[in-house]
C-alpha cells in the first residue's frame, strides 16, 4: 500500500510537471513517465492487461504521436505562457488537494454500494464475449480516427 | 465501498483537476492537449479503481482498454487538427484562434 | 436484425476508399446514399411492426454462443432511428452536389457513415458504457467533419469543439464510474433495479450532476453552449444540418433522457433542473439569435433555443409534456436540417453568409426561398406546420402541470423566434434583388431535391400531425413516461 501510494504521488507529480514544463519535448516525456507509473499502478492493482495497454499504448504510441507533432511544428515560435498562471496554478492546485482530502475523508462510508458477485470467466471471455459491443465500437472509433487523419491531411488543391 | 477506493478517488480527482486547471490557463495548443491527456489518466484511474473496489477487475480492465483505444483515436484527430492549424496560422497560440466569438 | 443499423454503415464506410478508387464520381455517392435509404426504409416500414409486441431485444450469437452485443429497440429508439435516417439521408443527398468542391468525397462519406453508425449505436445500446463508446465514435467523426474545409475558421471551430467535447466526455465516464461503483453493473436494466434497491439519494445526485454536465454540453444547453455557435456555422452545410439536427439531439438529449427517465427515474428535483435549463436555453439563445448577421450563426443559436424547448417539454415529466418534447425534437431535426441545407444552397450560390449582403434572392432561387420559408415557419411554430403542434403540446402540458409562468415564457420565446426568422427570410430572400446576385442560379438538382424532401415532410407532418403523433411519438412517450419500469423488467437479458 505504501508503494502504491508513492507511485500515485509520482503519477500526480509527473502529470503536473507535464502541464507546467516550458519545453514541449520535456512535457511529452514527463507525460510518458506518468503513463509508465500509471501502468505499474494498474499492474499492482491486479490489472495486468490494462497495465500493459497503458504502458504500450499511452506511454508508447501516444508519446510517439506527440513527439511527431512537436517535431513537425517545432519552429522556435515559442508560445509565451502567462506568468500569472505559472504561480497561480501550484497555489490553486494545493488548495484543491486540501479540499480534496477533506471531501474524501468525509465521504468515507457514505457511498452506498451493492455487494457484487464474483466475476466469472477469463479476461478474454469477459472482453470478447462480455463486452463485444465495445469491440465493435473500438473498430468504429479507429475507422473514425483513420478517416479523420486522411481527411485532414488530404491534398489541398482547391480553396473554399 | 472500501477505504482504498477513496484513496484512489483522491488521486484521480487531483489529476482531473490539474488537467482542467491547465486547460483554463495554458496557451500552447499542444500543452492544452496534454492537459486533456492528464484528465484522461484521472478518469481511467477512477474506472479501474472502481472495478478494484467491486472486485470486478476483468470488466474494469475491458472498460479501460476500450477507453484507451478511444483516446488514441482522439489524440490522432486532435494532433492532426493542431498540425493543420499550425500550417494555416504559423502559430500554436490559442489566442490566435480568437476569430470566432462563441 | 437491428444490428444492421450499426454494422451496415460501418462496413460501407470501410469499403468507400476502395470504391473511391474504382470510380471517383458515382460509386461513393451511390453506396452511401443507398445505405442510408435502406436504413430509412427499414426503420420506417419494418420498425413499427417489430415493436408492436413490445421492445425488440437483440442478442447476437457467434457460432452458437451468446456474445456480448445486446441491442434494444423500443418506441423511443425507433423514433430516434427514423429521424436520424430521415435527416441523414437528406443531408447525404445534398452532399452529392455540395461537397463537390471540397475534394475527397469518398473520405467525406466514410466519415459521415461512421458518424451515423455511432449515432445508431448510441440509440440502440443497452449499457451505459456502450452509450459512451458510440457517443465518442460519432464525436470523433464529427470533429473531422467540422474541420473538413481546412480553412482557418473551420479548424478553429473544430479545435474548440473538440476541447470542450472531450472534457464533457470525461465527466460522463466519471458519472458512469460512480454508477458502476454503486450498482456493480453497467447494463440499463441491472442499474435501474440496483439503484432502486439502494435508494442512493445524494450520491445519485452527484452522478446525475456529472451526467448533466456531460450531456448538457453535448446538447449545447446554456451555459454549456459556447462551442456550438462557432462549430455549426463553420462546418460544411450538410454537416451543420446533421450536427444541429441530429448529433446534439442524439448524444445530448436522447442519451440524457434515456438515462434520466428510464434508468435513474425522474425525480422532482431533476425535473425542476431540466425545466430551468430548458427555459434558460430557450430564452437566452433566442435573444442572442436576434443580433446575428451571419445566417448560419443565427440558425445555430436557434438550435440552442429549440433544444431548450425539447428539454423543457421532457422536464415536465407528464406524458403530454414528454410527447410534446419528443415531437418537437423530431420536428426541429427536420426543420433545422432543412434550414441549414438551404443556407448551404445560398452560401454556395452567393459565396457569403452575411445577411446584410443578401437581398431578393427569391427572384433567382425561388425553390430555395420557399423551402427556407417552410423551415422557418415550422420552427417558429406557425400553423399548420409541424412545429406549431409540438410547441402547442409543450405549452399546454406546461399549463396542465401547473407551470403557467414557464408557459408564458415559452410563448414569448416563440414570438421572438418568429421575429428573427422573418427577419432572416426578409433580408436574404425578399426585398430588392441586390445586383451582385443577378447572375445567381437555383441550387443544383440534389441540393434542391433534398430541401424539397424535408420541406414536404414538414408540411405533411403538420397536416397529418394527429396520426404522426399517435403512430410515432406516442409509443416513444409512453416508454419514457413508464420510467424505470420500461427498462427494468422488459430489458432484462
Amino acid at each position: 500500500m505504501i508503494l502504491q501510494t508513492a507511485l500515485l504521488i509520482g503519477l500526480v507529480v509527473f502529470s503536473v510537471l507535464a502541464i507546467l514544463l516550458k519545453d514541449l519535448l520535456r512535457s511529452a516525456i514527463a507525460l510518458a513517465v506518468s503513463s509508465l507509473l500509471l501502468g505499474i499502478i494498474f499492474f499492482r492493482m491486479g490489472a495486468p492487461y490494462a497495465g500493459v495497454f497503458e504502458i504500450s499504448v499511452v506511454a508508447g504510441l501516444i508519446t510517439v504521436l506527440f513527439i511527431l507533432t512537436i517535431a513537425l511544428v517545432h519552429k522556435g515560435d515559442e508560445v509565451r505562457e502567462s506568468r500569472l498562471v505559472n504561480w497561480a496554478f501550484p497555489l490553486a492546485f494545493v488548495v484543491f488537494l486540501v479540499i480534496d482530502a477533506l471531501v474524501m475523508k468525509g465521504l468515507i462510508g457514505k457511498v452506498p454500494a451493492l455487494a457484487s458477485g464474483a466475476e466469472s470467466g477469463t479476461f478474454g471471455e469477459v472482453l470478447w464475449k462480455g463486452r463485444t459491443l465495445d469491440l465493435v465500437g473500438q473498430i468504429a472509433v479507429i475507422l473514425a480516427g483513420v478517416f479523420a487523419v486522411l481527411a485532414l491531411f488530404r491534398k489541398r488543391d482547391k480553396h473554399e | 465501498m472500501s477505504n482504498t477506493w477513496y484513496l484512489y478517488l483522491f488521486f484521480s480527482a487531483a489529476l482531473v483537476f490539474a488537467g482542467l486547471l491547465g486547460l483554463l490557463g495554458k496557451r500552447n495548443l499542444i500543452k492544452l492537449f496534454i492537459c486533456i491527456e492528464v484528465v484522461g489518466k484521472g478518469v481511467s484511474l477512477l474506472l479501474l479503481s472502481t472495478g478494484f473496489a467491486k472486485g470486478s477487475m476483468l470488466t474494469a480492465q475491458a472498460l479501460v482498454i476500450t477507453y484507451i483505444v478511444i483516446e488514441v483515436s482522439l489524440v490522432a484527430t486532435a494532433l492532426a487538427l493542431i498540425i493543420n492549424i499550425y500550417r494555416t496560422t504559423r502559430s500554436l497560440d490559442i489566442r490566435g484562434l480568437a476569430k470566432l466569438k462563441g | 436484425m437491428i444490428i444492421l443499423f450499426v454494422v451496415l454503415p460501418l462496413i460501407v464506410a470501410g469499403l468507400l476508399p476502395l470504391a473511391g478508387k474504382v470510380s471517383r464520381r458515382v460509386l461513393p455517392d451511390l453506396l452511401a446514399n443507398a445505405t442510408l435509404l435502406f436504413l430509412l426504409v427499414y426503420a420506417a416500414v419494418a420498425g413499427r411492426a417489430l415493436i408492436a409486441g413490445g421492445p425488440v431485444l437483440h442478442q447476437s450469437s457467434w457460432l452458437g454462443e451468446a456474445v456480448g452485443i445486446r441491442l434494444a429497440l423500443d418506441g423511443f429508439s425507433l423514433l430516434m432511428l427514423v429521424v436520424v435516417s430521415l435527416v441523414g439521408l437528406a443531408a447525404s443527398l445534398f452532399s452529392i452536389d455540395y461537397m463537390e468542391h471540397y475534394g475527397a468525397k469518398g473520405n467525406f462519406y466514410a466519415l459521415y457513415l461512421v458518424m451515423v453508425a455511432g449515432m445508431n449505436g448510441l440509440i440502440l445500446a443497452t449499457d451505459l458504457f456502450a452509450v459512451y463508446v458510440f457517443l465518442e465514435v460519432a464525436a470523433v467523426a464529427s470533429y473531422a467533419l467540422v474541420a473538413y474545409g481546412l480553412g482557418h475558421d473551420e479548424l478553429e471551430a473544430a479545435f474548440k469543439y473538440l476541447m470542450l467535447s472531450v472534457v464533457a466526455s470525461a465527466f460522463l465516464v466519471a458519472g458512469i464510474a460512480v454508477v458502476f461503483g454503486m450498482t456493480g453493473s453497467l447494463d440499463f436494466a441491472a442499474v435501474a433495479s440496483g439503484l432502486r434497491e439502494l435508494n442512493a439519494g445524494p450520491v445519485l445526485g452527484i452522478a446525475s450532476a456529472l451526467f448533466l454536465l456531460g450531456f448538457g454540453l453535448k446538447a449545447a444547453l446554456v451555459p454549456f453552449h459556447a462551442w456550438l455557435p462557432d462549430a455549426h456555422p463553420s462546418a460544411p452545410a450538410p454537416i451543420s444540418a446533421v450536427l444541429s439536427g441530429l448529433l446534439i439531439k442524439v448524444s445530448g438529449v436522447y442519451a440524457m433522457t434515456r438515462i434520466f427517465l428510464n434508468v435513474f427515474g425522474l425525480t422532482p428535483a431533476l425535473s425542476t433542473v431540466l425545466l430551468w435549463l430548458g427555459a434558460v436555453s430557450m430564452v437566452v439563445a433566442a435573444f442572442l439569435a436576434l443580433g446575428q448577421k451571419d445566417m448560419k450563426r443565427m440558425l445555430a443559436y436557434s438550435s440552442i433555443s429549440q433544444v431548450g424547448y425539447v428539454v423543457l417539454g421532457i422536464g415536465i415529466g407528464t406524458p403530454l409534456g414528454i410527447a410534446g418534447g419528443l415531437f418537437h425534437l423530431f420536428n426541429h431535426a427536420l426543420a433545422k436540417g432543412l434550414l441549414f441545407l438551404t443556407s448551404g444552397s445560398v452560401q454556395q450560390a452567393t459565396g457569403t453568409r452575411d445577411l446584410d449582403e443578401m437581398g431578393g434572392l427569391a427572384k433567382r432561387m425561388p425553390v430555395t426561398a420557399v423551402t427556407n420559408l417552410v423551415g422557418a415557419l415550422s420552427i417558429s411554430g406557425v400553423p399548420p406546420l409541424n412545429g406549431f403542434w409540438s410547441k402547442l403540446l409543450i405549452i399546454v402540458a406546461l399549463v396542465q402541470a401547473g407551470h403557467p409562468v414557464f408557459a408564458v415564457v415559452a410563448v414569448l420565446a416563440s414570438v421572438l423566434t418568429l421575429w428573427y426568422y422573418l427577419l432572416m427570410q426578409r433580408k436574404a430572400f425578399f426585398g430588392q434583388l441586390n445586383e451582385k446576385w443577378a447572375a445567381v442560379r437555383e441550387a443544383p438538382f440534389w441540393m434542391t431535391a433534398a430541401t424539397v424532401f424535408l420541406a414536404l415532410l414538414c408540411v405533411g407532418i403538420g397536416i397529418l400531425f394527429a396520426s404522426t403523433v399517435t403512430t410515432w411519438v406516442q409509443p416513444a412517450a409512453d416508454i419514457l413516461a413508464d420510467g424505470i419500469h420500461a427498462v427494468a423488467g422488459s430489458w432484462g437479458f
